[in-house]
């Protein structure tokens, strides 16, 4: 396959299984429209909160398998030192609970995905879902949703980097982060801490809360709905994601610019290859010729 | 030891039952299974190890239990103010909340907690009876980069707390202490630093081990194509059963698109180089709970003659009533029982 359709062929991809990822989240609104339109008004297949955990795991793993074919050994080992490191960090979050829905998992998410790309940042964040769900015993239905939203957390924060270039002197090469960049980096922190939140809660509202409560009910208008939603996240999130978003924003604020110095030093190491191909086969003597005469001493 | 696939199964099973009914006396029945085969994976756990080595997070799932019923029924009064029993009335002026309060509504708030409940608590069994490991080995083939991913990870999550303890106590004896949250950073630096190395020291192993780039997926072009043709499927098939009335071909477009999607992965994942070192038997064992799962799903999904389907459809709503209850399907939810027993028989056996 030629490397233009491959492209062509993630970008379609990585639509399609963004498009079934949202819709499987938004479809209790969806389904209110679709219910006042059947003759009986009732839910059909395809409307239950089963079926909206199937889809998104199903979109998830079609994600993840695009997302991992482009991985080498170093990305590899890479991923799993720093998913060890965040589930660490998780570990040490379920035993000792912070403020609310505080979690310091996305300051690497974050940071990592704004620095080694969109796909990096995507499966770090929810491999890192998984790994911490399989070692502390939280596989479940909800796993899916969770890794699809720390997926998109990390596959998104590559969009700040077009913003902070215009912006500020930013400098890859000069490993230096400016004022602008953290301040990005923040605000950004701070919206996906709610951000997760709202994608979860959608996730748990429709099994949460009964039928008539939400959708379901004939003549219910999209704004009825949306006002209902907004009460029940206001009642039973709000400020459980007030401390998740205010936890991140702190913890990049205090430690974004020195991990990303050191992320950035490693970036340097990890982008290094190997061309065999243009190694001429004159040049690779010459080269072992050098390395034997500088270590070897050959008395005379 | 019952096969890892027969536990997805089984737990496929609990999740069907707890989704086609609302009606407590069912959903009460399907718990205390679940309770008994908690408490006989507990005491094999007890048996082999000499303590219970659960791994799940460290509060009672019963307290867990609470939180949800309780959560859920006082979410749902708060928000749904349907039924004909009132409580009592919040006046409207309130936003959000404002309105009447009904038994109903907190009953079928509780109930949906039940439900949630039993969710959690199968998952939780689950985890308890399949270790890190096993769980690790059902990823598919087709995935074997995130495999090995999620294998380097939890080998090396021991390594990196054990790299924190060393960090903390090298800065307490140069005089570090933590007074405030930029104290972490000379701790963070060091693991972050050190987990770094160590990735590219395990790169270069694996890479002279002969672990190359992974660029299979690539080069399967009729597996991306396919992958791509089955999720059109599945949201063509998606929006129509939504949108239209077209409910048959929808639906048909939907199971095609899924049945493509997964045949297309377990193909790919045919062609991915792999060594087996331990391959899991199916045993009479797995016979008998799968013959178990089958006569729940029949109970619930089949039209069988001698069965009162109604008394699974339990509605709360205008006015509260008593469940029914049809004696067959509860002896046949008992099917969900089976692991239960044969770890009964095996923990008594071990005893012996």
């Amino acid at each position: 396959m030629l490397p233009k359709s491959i492209r062509l062929s993630s970008i379609a991809i990585y639509s399609a299984t963004f498009i079934l990822g949202v819709l499987s989240l938004l479809y209790p609104f969806i389904s209110s429209a679709i219910v006042q339109n059947t003759p009986t008004g009732q839910a059909g297949f395809g409307h239950t909160p089963l079926m909206l955990t199937v889809l998104l795991s199903l979109s998830l793993v079609v994600l993840i398998y695009e997302v991992q074919g482009q991985v080498n050994t170093k990305v590899i080992a890479l991923l799993g030192v720093l998913i060890a490191i965040n589930a660490s960090l998780r570990f040490i979050e379920v035993g000792i609970p912070g403020p609310g829905g505080f979690s310091p998992i996305f300051l690497l998410i974050i940071l990592a995905g704004y620095l080694y790309g969109g796909r990096f940042g995507f499966l770090l964040g929810a491999l890192t879902m998984l790994v911490s769900a399989l070692v502390t015993g939280g596989v479940g239905p909800w796993l899916p949703s969770q890794m699809f939203a720390a997926g998109w957390v990390g596959m998104s924060a590559p969009i700040l980097r077009p913003f902070v270039q215009r912006t500020s002197s930013y400098s890859n090469s000069k490993n230096q982060s400016s004022r602008i960049e953290l301040l990005a980096l923040i605000l950004f922190g701070f919206f996906w801490g709610f951000l997760y939140g709202v994608i979860m809660n959608l996730w748990s509202w429709p099994y949460f809360v009964d039928p008539v409560g939400q959708y379901g009910s004939q003549g219910i208008s999209t704004i009825e709905l949306i006002s209902r939603y907004t009460s029940y996240y206001l009642l039973s999130s709000f400020f459980w994601d007030l401390s998740r978003a205010f936890g991140t924003a702190l913890l990049l604020f205090a430690f974004g610019i020195p991990i990303l110095s050191v992320l950035r030093r490693f970036l340097h190491k990890l982008t290094f290859q190997h061309d065999q191909t243009n190694l001429q086969e004159h040049q690779f003597q010459a080269a072992i010729e050098t390395v034997l005469k500088d270590s070897i001493h050959i008395p005379q | 030891m019952i096969n890892t696939w027969t536990w997805f199964i089984w737990i496929a099973a609990v999740l069907i039952a707890l989704s086609v009914t609302r009606n407590p006396l069912y959903i009460i029945l399907i718990l205390l299974c679940l309770f008994l085969l908690d408490t006989q994976l507990a005491l094999k756990s007890r048996i082999t190890n000499g303590a219970d080595d659960n791994r799940s997070i460290p509060v009672s799932p019963f307290r867990i239990a609470l939180m949800l019923i309780t959560l859920s029924a006082v979410f749902n009064a708060a928000i749904s103010h349907y039924g004909e029993t009132v409580l009592f009335s919040l006046p409207t002026s309130f936003p959000l909340i404002g309105g009447s309060i009904t038994v109903e509504a907190f009953v079928y708030g509780a109930l949906n907690g039940l439900v949630l409940f039993g969710i959690f608590y199968a998952f939780f069994i689950l985890n308890r009876a399949l270790s890190v490991r096993r769980l690790i080995r059902v990823i598919p083939r087709a995935f074997y980069p995130v495999a090995v991913v999620t294998s380097i990870a939890i080998t090396f999550i021991p390594n990196t707390i054990r790299q924190y303890h060393q960090i903390r106590e090298a800065q307490s004896v140069r005089g570090h202490r933590m007074r405030g949250i930029r104290d972490w950073l000379p701790l963070l630096i060091p693991l972050l630093t050190g987990g770094l190395e160590r990735a590219l020291s395990l790169s270069e192993s694996m890479s002279a081990r002969g672990l190359a780039a992974s660029t299979a997926n690539q080069e399967v072009w009729w597996g991306r194509i396919m992958v791509l043709f089955g999720l059109l499927l599945l949201l063509i098939g998606w929006i129509l059963t939504l949108f239209t009335d077209w409910l048959l071909f929808g639906s048909l477009l939907l199971i095609s698109g899924i049945g493509l999607l997964l045949i297309v992965l377990w193909l790919i994942g045919r062609s991915t180089p792999h060594s087996t070192y331990i391959l899991e038997k199916w045993t009479w064992q797995d016979a008998l709970i799968l013959s178990g799962v089958a006569a729940v799903i029949s109970a619930l999904l089949f039209p069988l003659p001698f069965i009162d389907k109604e008394t699974l459809h339990y509605e709360v709503y205008p006015t509260m009533h008593l469940p029914g209850f049809d004696p067959f399907i509860g002896i046949l939810l008992l099917g969900l029982l089976m692991p239960a027993i044969l770890i009964y028989i095996s923990n008594i056996s071990v005893q012996e």
